[in-house]
């Protein structure tokens, strides 16, 4: 299963999408939308993907991760849209014939997923809103800038105004 | 020929979701970006990653006509 969703991200499908008779550990991870970022307070996220290559790149991934370490099966579901804080955005769940390669797998997923799925996000704090990107850093929320790019005119107004 | 533009995020604001041009044949992706950069100078701030046809290409990539060239600002981030 790898599928961007507008829907809560509900743990035991992504267990019930690795269930395997020959798997003694189901590994899962949760990404969820924390109250607090850089200093900012936090009110939600909000996440925009390119949603077929989204779901075309986590099966890569999957794909390659299977390559590395001898897994049974890996669902992976990322949402978009508004995640209020405390809900997951992002959930990962791998099962394998012993732990260590399903915890190691999760772990390079998740990161991985980070770096190359094609999904953007949108911070909305008290004061304001910022994208957020990998090899940005921390928006300076003084501008609106972030630490290696901008976020554009209208993003940085907006940082300001609100 | 002709291709299709497709932007995200904070790109997606400065430039609409979705565009087309025509370019000369042997054009590449960088050169399409570097016309756009052109048009719009803010543009060159941003850190820009391509895919064509939903796949990741280099700037060096060789486009065809009717191909949909995205493009993107750094993906989402998080520790």
């Amino acid at each position: 299963m790898f599928r961007v969703t507008r829907r809560p991200i509900v743990v035991a499908t992504l267990l019930r999408a690795v269930r395997d008779p020959a798997a003694g550990a189901a590994v899962t991870f949760l990404g969820t939308t924390r109250n607090e970022n850089a200093g900012r307070r936090v009110v939600r996220l909000e996440y925009e993907a390119f949603h077929r290559m989204a779901e075309r790149e986590m099966k890569a991934l999957a794909a390659t991760a299977a390559r590395r370490w001898a897994l049974r099966r890996v669902a992976m579901v990322h949402r978009i849209g508004v995640v209020p804080v405390g809900e997951a955005s992002v959930g990962i769940a791998v099962s394998s014939a012993h732990r260590a390669e399903a915890f190691a797998a999760c772990h390079w997923l998740i990161d991985r997923l980070k770096e190359i799925v094609p999904i953007w996000k949108r911070e909305h704090f008290r004061g304001g809103q910022v994208w957020i990107g990998a090899q940005q850093g921390t928006p300076d929320t003084s501008t609106g800038r972030v630490a290696s790019g901008r976020t554009g005119t209208r993003g940085r107004r907006r940082a300001v105004d609100r | 020929m002709r291709v299709r533009l497709r932007f995200f995020a904070a790109l997606r604001e400065q430039m609409g979701a979705r565009g087309e041009r025509i370019l000369k044949s042997g054009a590449t992706v960088e050169t399409l970006w570097r016309s756009l950069v052109a048009e719009r100078p803010e543009l060159a701030a941003v850190p820009v990653r391509f895919a064509v046809n939903e796949a990741y290409v280099e700037g060096s990539h060789r486009l065809a006509d009717g191909d949909e060239v995205a493009f993107f600002p750094p993906v989402s981030g998080g520790r």
